[in-house]
């Protein structure tokens, strides 16, 4: 039989080129940009094999090998302090950021009242429009303390303004902290203030997934007496479980990565609470003057090597999961 | 059993259950207020702290209620470090404009050109992009290449340059672009319109609330961004709003750690608190007072995003 399908015009790489000239002239600007931040850096990552002087440049400096590597692979104490606080900071962000905006859609498909929603919704979604350092700001009205105990009487002394928190010990007859001298107290603060500004944000996505729902599940299960909480218990949370195990997923893509803006922000040059909550991005800026840059290059070379490992794994493991649907 | 008896059973079931579901709204109702009610008071109290005399913040400490109202604290701002404020005040503004508008060009034209089936190796250009997003040279690299390549060390355009493309808005927009009819743009064709007629004529028009989005989203980012001042900028000149408040904040943190010595604590003067919380203010004054009307673009925004194709 003759074939009467006619095979497609085989069509080179340069004929495209010009038969959609101008859609690829479009991209130019853009894919300038990623090359000029993303990818010309890349190359500078030749510097962790280095002992980086200013005079010799990215590719004219002495090659030491894995010289930088095995320096804080070995036993560095502050290097190893700041990926156990990146994973600790990271892993209750991924618990609390799940579980509180989760609660928070749940219970806002429960609200019927419109102004109140409207409102409710709006003061949540405000932290999202904040920058750390304006958190920061704000926070120090919490936490800030000006009081001093007599040594004789043990009597407190007011000595100046004292944040919201404070004046709650005072009031409840407590001694008051100060928060910006001890260390202790600054991982939980940190993970509160960041599960805090993304709740609203997230229970967002979570709404969005909860529209999707079949109303029509909900409805048989009204008629077969299944109380709201029941409903809640075998419907919403099961039919959410795709969405959470694909965030979770992502999070843990990426649980090497410390959110510097957050760290830097809030705690910024405190040296005495930077300890607590350093984490590998905020190490490896911090080593950049100290150590130089071929030893902070090499952190970050090893965190990006990690992070592309975790990512391809917890993608595979999303495609498993999600019938061939990856995450990027 | 009788069919009364069962009737009167599903009956008394289903008050219970109502009573029931009265109670999980309540739970849901206070929930959801008490949450709203922490993401806001912190606002309120700056706010309020803006507005108190600094003896009296000193006496009583922060307060949600001031017991007086006094505006002294932005006349005094404005009396000492007015000119300073408007300056940075000015590179905000000047960084958001100029980024905003660059940002979307940009984003837009590579958004445009891969939303379409037509174009060969659109697969290959969303890789080149995606994959920035999940590999990265790292702070250090990107720096040195920055300052010393580029020269963006104390240059406005470091502000500007290294965040204007965005991959995740990028990907947003191009969802927005895939859907719009490829039938419109078959009949602009048919009249001889090119591809670049065709994006500014027809794509762009089409997707206006698309483009509030994504837009917000950038100008946002560019309001909110000290970052690369931290990295790029000494010059005081060029501090933008948000890193001459980040410079105030940290210097008072260091101080309250009780790192510094006392001689030297001593001589760094520090703003009072109510300046402090009226600075707060100023910077994030513009987007309270936007906030009611381009908060639904953000929510439009994130749901978008986080549905997939």
């Amino acid at each position: 039989m003759q074939r009467t399908v006619k095979a497609p015009v085989k069509r080179g790489f340069l004929w495209e080129m010009k038969h959609n000239r101008s859609l690829y002239l479009m991209c130019v600007p853009a894919l300038l940009l990623l090359l000029a931040f993303a990818y010309l850096p890349m190359g500078g990552m030749y510097m962790a094999f280095t002992k980086y002087d200013a005079v010799g440049g990215i590719f004219g400096s002495t090659y030491v090998g894995f010289q930088n590597f095995s320096y804080f692979l070995s036993g560095n104490p502050y290097f190893w302090n700041a990926v156990w606080n990146t994973l600790i900071i990271n892993f209750w962000g991924l618990i609390l950021g799940t579980i509180l905006p989760i609660t928070i859609a749940i219970c806002m498909n429960e609200v019927k009242n419109g102004v109140f929603k409207k409102v409710s919704q709006s003061a949540m979604f405000f932290p999202y429009f904040l920058s750390w350092v304006v958190i920061g700001a704000i926070l120090y009205g919490f936490l800030t303390s000006n009081f001093r105990v007599d040594r004789k009487t043990g009597e407190l002394i007011i000595t100046g303004a004292n944040g919201i928190v404070n004046r709650l010990i005072i009031g409840l007859g407590g001694t008051p902290v100060r928060w910006y001298a001890e260390a202790k107290y600054w991982k939980t603060i940190i993970i509160l203030l960041d599960v805090w500004k993304w709740a609203g944000y997230n229970s967002i996505i979570y709404m969005a997934a909860m529209a999707a729902f079949d109303g029509s599940l909900y409805e048989a299960a009204t008629i077969d007496g299944a109380s709201r909480f029941q409903q809640i218990r075998y419907l919403t949370i099961p039919m959410l479980k795709p969405n959470v195990v694909i965030l979770t997923l992502m999070s843990i893509g990426r649980i090497f990565f410390g959110d510097m803006g957050m760290i830097w922000g809030v705690v910024g040059q405190n040296a005495t609470v930077l300890d607590a909550v350093t984490v590998i991005d905020t190490y490896v800026y911090t080593s950049m003057r100290t150590m130089g840059f071929g030893f902070s290059t090499a952190i970050g070379l090893c965190q990006s090597v990690m992070g592309l490992i975790l990512i391809v794994l917890a993608n595979t493991l999303a495609k498993r999961i999600n019938d061939g649907e990856g995450l990027f | 059993m009788s069919i009364a008896a069962q009737t009167s059973r599903k009956h008394s079931n289903h008050i219970r259950h109502s009573r029931n579901d009265r109670w999980a709204r309540a739970i849901a109702y206070i929930i959801v207020g008490l949450f709203g009610l922490i993401c806001l008071y912190p606002l309120l109290l700056t706010v309020t702290v803006s507005f108190t005399p600094e003896d009296v913040i000193n006496r009583d400490g922060f307060r949600l209620i001031p017991r007086t109202f006094t505006l002294d604290t932005y006349t005094y701002i404005f009396a000492h470090s007015g000119a300073r404020i408007l300056k940075s005040y000015g590179v905000t503004i000047l960084i958001t404009a100029v980024g905003t508008f660059a940002s979307m060009l940009v984003t837009c034209m590579i958004a445009y050109a891969i939303s379409l089936r037509e174009m060969k190796y659109r697969n290959v250009i969303a890789f080149i992009c995606n994959f920035t997003s999940i590999f990265s040279a790292g702070l250090i690299p990107w720096y040195v290449v920055c300052t010393q390549w580029y020269g963006l060390r104390n240059n406005i355009l470091a502000l500007i340059l290294p965040a204007l493309f965005s991959v995740w808005n990028m990907f947003l927009m191009r969802t927005y672009f895939k859907a719009i009819s490829p039938s419109l743009y078959d009949a602009a064709k048919i009249d001889g319109a090119g591809h670049w007629t065709i994006f500014f004529r027809i794509a762009l028009p089409l997707s206006i609330t698309a483009l509030l989005t994504v837009g917000l989203m950038y100008a946002l980012s560019y309001w909110n961004d000290w970052w690369h001042a931290l990295m790029f900028i000494d010059d005081r000149d060029l501090y933008p709003l948000q890193y001459y408040l980040y410079s105030i904040v940290s210097n008072v943190n260091a101080v309250s750690s009780g790192r510094v010595p006392a001689g030297a604590a001593a001589n760094i003067r520090l703003p009072a608190e109510t300046v402090k919380m009226a600075v707060t203010i100023i910077t994030i004054g513009p987007i309270i007072f936007l906030y009611p009307f381009i908060q639904r673009y953000f929510v439009k925004g994130i749901m978008m995003g986080s549905v997939k194709e």
